[in-house]
């Protein structure tokens, strides 16, 4: 019997108990959509933390203010400031011999409009090596330069971002900005950068709406953003009252951030616990900082990338063997059912080999249908996912080829039994009594 | 020898074995059938009867003795050889008429071409429905069919591969007198058109529509007659003329 009559015998077989089929298939079409839907969380957590380590750079130590609650923020609120320093800053590029340049940011709390509109921008205050760190790239004129720190020029260097809400699609260079009361003017502009969909990076600016300017120019003459809570109790409002009339010195000026960058991504884990330890004592043990190695991040997103698809395998692979057993179950009923017609079949001229043929491709006829369904609930589940649930997921060709050809296998497996059995029915027996 | 007989059997014999009794079911036997031969096999219940039909039809193994078919040993064939003489040396005719019940009339007819060499031709099974007269009926699931009507689709099926050997058992046990005369005059048609047909029977009526009678009982050949004067069956549609 050619391949095609018996698929299309296996077909009717199936359609002529639909009902029956679809409730065999279920085993199977839930396994390989839980395979598909699952593997494409994993493959879109990976290519998240992919895209962290993109926009950081692998190479690369973030220490970072922290959103710091409760005790921790009232301990915090006692020293003067709290969060970084830039002496945080100095002494990690002293004590730290991989580093190789270490950037300090300062984002700060100013008024930028246009007219009487103001304008969604940030202003970050930070020195020129930070192109560099950043792996930014510079569309026009030029970035901040060692003379504009040290002399304190009143310059600033728009993102694309920035430069289109501020000046549309005219050339900035040469212009001015008004920033709270001070006029900077504009001597570079950014190319676009693609930030992507990092989005349990929920702290990262969009660095296309940054505007930088000298550091030293953002320490003394502005105030840094507003992540400084407003305490409610009166001590620690007294507190804040007195911070505001002091002027901190240089050293003791709060940042936002620095950014370290090594040698290479080998370094960046001793770096850090250097920077732990040179930190920890600083701030006496108050962590009002929050350091990220994105080589680090990668690193525990691919062990729980593992621990996922370790389970996620057992899961589908329970589902599918069950699956398996259950079309192994109904097909032995159907041949017991099907005794009379595998005798007359056997009587016009079928071998047990056309026997078990006819049998295993109406049980992969099954199981590749199911394969299918379940191929298409997957990728619908996936997107259902990235919709309501905001992760993102990433549908691979790989995963639906081998769910399908799993599919396939858990068709023939469990096929072969019954097909076996069918083969060995008698046909003398089967058409007397069958 | 150019005109060797088609069925050529000596001391067949087949026991069953079931558990440890042995049940003769056939104790010797010896023949031969000619090509164009049209031969009745009759016997009580539990005379082998069934057992021979079987072992013709190469459905079935016997213990000892030989069994030529158009000159070749059976007995020593293989499995899947004996299915290919299954399949184009002879057409079964049940008295179930045993019909894949989820497929039409042509698709039944069709099933043993499924299982041959060649490329299955559905003219053939078209053509097979007609010449028994089911032309009106190719698409008709056996349920939608009458016994006779069902009958005629299993011969269709047996004639498909154009098989010398003809095999009925019990052909028109499930039918009225009228339907199993007019199945019978099919039978006489085909015998007449050259095939060799060779129907089991416990009915003496229907044994005289062949030309042969062997009588069996207890296993054994009892005898082995000519019909003297064989009745031509003529359905209720053409007696009125």
């Amino acid at each position: 019997m050619g391949i095609l009559d018996a698929i299309s015998t296996g077909l009717s077989e199936l359609l002529s108990h639909k009902l029956r089929s679809a409730l065999t298939m279920l085993g199977v079409i839930f396994g390989v959509a839980a395979v598909i839907a699952m593997v494409s969380i994993g493959e879109g957590a990976k290519q998240e933390a992919l895209e962290q380590i993109r926009l950081m750079g692998i190479d690369v130590v973030h220490i970072r203010r922290a959103m710091t609650t409760g005790e921790l923020l009232q301990k915090a609120q006692e020293r003067s400031p709290y969060g970084l320093k830039y002496s945080d800053a100095e002494s990690i590029g002293k004590t730290c011999d991989f580093a190789r340049r270490v950037v300090p940011l300062r984002e700060v709390f100013a008024d930028v409009k246009i007219g009487e509109k103001p304008v969604p921008v940030k202003i970050v205050g930070t020195t020129p090596e930070y192109m560099d760190v950043a792996r930014s790239e510079l569309q026009r004129g030029r970035f901040l330069r060692d003379e504009d720190i040290r002399d304190h020029n009143l310059v600033c260097v728009l993102g694309a971002a920035a430069k289109r809400d501020l000046f549309g699609f005219d050339d900035p260079i040469g212009k001015t900005i008004k920033v709270s009361r001070q006029l900077f003017r504009v001597v570079g502009l950014m190319e676009p950068k693609e930030v992507g969909s990092a989005k349990a990076f929920a702290a990262l600016r969009d660095l296309n709406s940054d505007v930088y300017i000298p550091i030293t120019i953002a320490l003394s003459d502005f105030q840094i953003s507003s992540q400084e809570a407003i305490p409610s109790d009166y001590v620690g409002l007294r507190l804040v009252a007195m911070k505001m009339f002091q002027r901190p010195s240089r050293g003791n000026s709060p940042i936002s951030e620095v950014i370290v960058q090594v040698e290479n991504e080998a370094a960046t884990v001793p770096t850090a616990s250097v920077i732990r330890s040179v930190l920890n004592r600083q701030h006496r043990g108050i962590r009002d900082y929050e350091i990220i190695i994105p080589a680090e991040l990668l690193r525990q997103s691919q062990q729980t990338q593992r621990i996922f698809n370790i389970v996620m395998a057992a899961i589908a692979s329970i589902s599918l063997l069950v699956g398996g057993i259950g079309i192994m179950n109904i097909m032995l009923a159907t041949v017991t059912q099907r005794t009379r017609e595998i005798g007359v079949r056997r009587c016009v001229g079928a071998t047990r080999w056309d026997i078990i043929r006819q049998f295993m491709l109406e049980a992969l006829v099954i199981t590749c249908f199911g394969g299918l369904i379940g191929i298409g609930l997957g990728i619908g589940g996936a997107r259902a996912i990235a919709v309501f649930a905001n992760w993102n997921t990433v549908v691979s060709a790989h995963a639906v080829v081998m769910s399908f050809g799993v599919a396939a296998l858990v068709g023939i497996i469990f096929g072969l039994y019954p097909a076996v059995r069918a083969a060995s029915v008698d046909p003398i027996e089967a058409l007397r009594y069958g | 020898m150019v005109n060797m007989a088609l069925i050529n059997i000596k001391q067949l014999k087949k026991t069953y074995r079931i558990g440890s009794m042995e049940i003769p079911a056939l104790c010797g036997v010896s023949f031969q059938i000619e090509r164009g031969e049209f031969v009745a096999i009759m016997g009580p219940s539990g005379s082998g009867k069934s057992t021979l039909m079987n072992l013709i039809g190469c459905l079935d193994r016997a213990s000892s003795g030989t069994y030529l078919l158009e000159g070749a040993d059976v007995s020593k064939l293989s499995e899947g050889a004996r299915a290919a003489i299954r399949n184009r040396k002879v057409g079964f005719v049940f008295q179930s008429f045993n019909l894949l019940p989820r497929m039409s009339a042509v698709r039944n007819a069709l099933l043993p071409m499924m299982y041959s060499d060649q490329r299955k031709d559905i003219r053939m099974a078209r053509q097979a429905l007609e010449s028994v007269g089911l032309g009106n009926r190719l698409y008709h699931n056996p349920m939608q069919l009458s016994g006779g009507e069902q009958q005629r689709v299993a011969i269709a099926r047996a004639l498909i591969n154009n098989p010398p050997l003809i095999l009925g058992d019990e052909p028109t046990g499930n039918l009225d007198t009228t339907t199993g005369t007019e199945i019978m005059a099919i039978f006489q048609r085909l015998n007449e058109e050259g095939r060799t047909v060779i129907i089991v029977t416990h009915e003496l009526d229907v044994a005289r529509y062949a030309k042969r009678i062997l009588r069996f009982r207890d296993g054994l050949l009892e005898s082995d007659e000519p019909v003297e004067q064989q009745v031509i069956a003529r359905p209720k549609s053409e007696q009125a003329q």
